[in-house]
């Protein structure tokens, strides 16, 4: 797929700004603070509708201003999309499909694919486990759009079922058996579907990124594991028998705490290198390769899945790479996919990165092509 | 900009749902421009309604007299008990004409964020209306949200050891195309798929 065309109006640092992207390649160069995060940033959110920076709309719309616009033209093999994304500081945003408002969120995703790569993916390894569920959730709404209600539903669950172990907790509510067993079952269904679905892109990913690996370290093994807080089979009767049983163990503890300490938004990823976690272990070039290795196979599951290789944003993360990591990069991209590349300065990038690529410089929130 | 009461009143307005600041202003000056009369009787009409209008003492619906309308309708079928979250409801569900048996308004779905239980909702009365007896069906006439969900299911298990309990089907809308249905409804409605009679 190809995004050609991108138009921004009071986006962040951006006030009105059309954008043609001409060439597979384009480098998006200038000083910093001046607009190169903010715009992968706006293409990012037309693939996930969630930026990898901020959860709040108030922070996306420019300063001062009642509405900001994210407005992308995108080429598909077989037809065309106009994906258009209206954003309000305190207001539900607006998503319109070909000029058409949509009022959910899984008739818009899945139209635009992406995937970014930027510094913050090295928490991926260092980080919460908050920062590996969210990759998770990422791609699979790229993957399977209608995960994006399944997830939903599950944070209302679990916000309702906190609620009241907090309400009882303080005293404010009563303990009503029956009422808490429906709120198990319902975090328990919608729960062990957002489990099968993660561990089923774990299996989906892990030997992809084992094999980028393997090509950019030569002599060790990435695995990749969902890890649950409780033992259980694979398939999605096992999840929820074992997820239910667990529940009731935790109960008490639950109680103690007024709130839900089993499902999965306490789940992770685990990630090992030679059997070793990396979290602990790898050094900081390790961590490099392991998290390039995940953004590898995020890309390639994406092509074979859609069909169409996916647009890949890196966020000032090329030149940091060596030579070597460039090149397994460039091995894993298609000539013709769709790359942008923002950077500071043009030196350190491979030559057949330069190579006819386009080339766009952006100082204070306006972009201009380069000659 | 507005001289004070029609400020005021283009406020009030706008705290209506579905009307935004153009709106509120449009009504404000059409009401000016109409002669008192008019004017008073809309305002006496809200009053009237405020002032009288309460909750049926059987089923919970909107009500004038302390049991409405339907529920003192001899012609109804007092064994179907047809139960949902609000008044509004009620009247989508008597405009088809189709449905003779009796209603039961809830007033709201079970929803610990906004502090509202089992204790909230009017579920002691219901549950009398069927332990009484004579009841053949309750029907559970609740939005599938998380919240509608957890309402039906704890309604549902309440009543099951006195009557029949069922809930109404959701699914592709007649005169609707599979091929347009979005996914969630598709999925719904084979889940509450029947068999061909
Ligand atoms: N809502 C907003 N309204 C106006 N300006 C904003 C808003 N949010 C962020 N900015 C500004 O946008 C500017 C550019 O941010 P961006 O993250 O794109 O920089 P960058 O070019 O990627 O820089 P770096 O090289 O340091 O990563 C910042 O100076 C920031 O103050
Ligand atoms: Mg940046
Ligand atoms: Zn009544």
């Amino acid at each position: 797929m190809f995004l050609h065309q991108l138009q921004l109006y009071n986006f962040r640092n951006y006030r009105e700004q059309m954008v043609l992207f001409d060439q597979p390649k384009t480098i998006v160069v200038g000083a910093n603070a001046q607009g190169k995060s903010n715009l992968l940033e706006a293409i990012q959110l037309l693939a996930v509708l969630q930026s990898f920076r901020v959860q709040r709309d108030r922070d996306l719309v420019q300063w001062g201003q009642r509405q900001g616009e994210i407005h992308g033209k995108c080429q598909r093999r077989y037809s065309t999309v106009d994906l258009c994304l209206r954003l309000f500081p305190h207001q539900r945003r607006t998503m319109l499909v070909n000029g058409v408002v949509v009022k959910t969120k899984d008739e818009f995703l899945g139209n635009l694919n992406a995937v970014l790569f930027s510094a913050l993916d090295l928490e991926l390894v260092r980080g919460s486990p908050e920062y590996r569920r969210d990759w998770l959730d990422r791609v699979l709404v790229q993957l399977e759009p209608l995960y994006i209600r399944l997830q939903q539903s599950y944070q209302r669950v679990l916000q309702q079922r906190n609620a009241l172990l907090k309400g009882i907790k303080q005293g404010k509510m009563r303990y009503d058996p029956a009422q808490m067993e429906l709120w198990n079952q319902q975090l328990v269904t919608i729960g062990s579907k957002v489990m099968f679905r993660r561990r089923r892109l774990i299996d989906r990913l892990s030997p992809l990124a084992q094999a980028w690996h393997r090509r950019i370290s030569a002599t060790e093994t990435l695995t990749l594991s969902y890890l649950t807080r409780f033992p259980c089979g694979d398939d999605i009767n096992a999840i929820q028998t074992a997820f239910y049983d667990h529940l009731q163990k935790r109960a008490i503890a639950e109680q103690q705490q007024g709130s839900s300490l089993v499902g999965p938004h306490r789940d992770d990823v685990q990630l090992q290198i030679n059997s070793q976690p990396a979290k602990e272990y790898a050094s900081q070039g390790q961590q490099r390769t392991l998290v390039l290795a995940l953004k590898l196979a995020e890309l390639e599951l994406l092509q074979t899945v859609s069909g169409e290789p996916p647009l890949l944003l890196l966020d000032d993360v090329l030149a940091e790479l060596d030579l070597s990591r460039q090149q397994a990069l460039l091995s894993a991209v298609q000539p013709t996919a769709q790359t942008i590349i923002t950077t500071t300065h043009l030196h350190n990038f491979a030559d057949r990165w330069l190579h006819s690529a386009q080339i766009l410089t952006v100082k204070d929130g306006e972009i201009q092509l380069n000659c | 900009m507005y001289t004070p009461p029609l400020a005021r009143l283009i406020e009030q307005l706008q705290r209506l749902p579905g009307i935004g600041p153009k709106s509120a202003q449009r009504l404000a000056l059409y009401l000016l421009s109409r002669p008192r009369e008019e004017v008073t009787a809309l305002a006496h009409a809200i009053l009237d309604c405020k002032e009288q209008v309460g909750h049926c003492q059987v089923c919970g619906y909107l009500s004038v007299d302390p049991i409405c309308e339907i529920c003192r309708n001899p012609d109804r079928d007092d064994s179907t008990i047809c139960v949902v979250c609000d008044s509004r409801d009620v009247i989508a569900l008597e405009k088809t004409r189709e449905y003779w048996g009796k209603y039961h308004v809830l007033g709201g779905v079970i929803s610990p964020m906004q502090g509202i239980g089992p204790d909230q909702l009017n579920i002691p009365t219901l549950v009398q209306r069927v332990v009484k007896g004579g009841v053949k069906e309750v029907i559970l006439a609740i939005n599938p949200t998380v919240e509608g969900e957890t309402t039906t299911f704890y309604v549902g298990k309440l009543l099951k050891e006195f009557t029949k309990v069922t809930r109404i089907a959701f699914g592709i809308p007649i005169g609707g195309d599979l091929e347009y249905a979005d996914e969630m409804t598709l999925i719904k409605a084979i889940e509450g798929r029947q068999e061909l009679q």
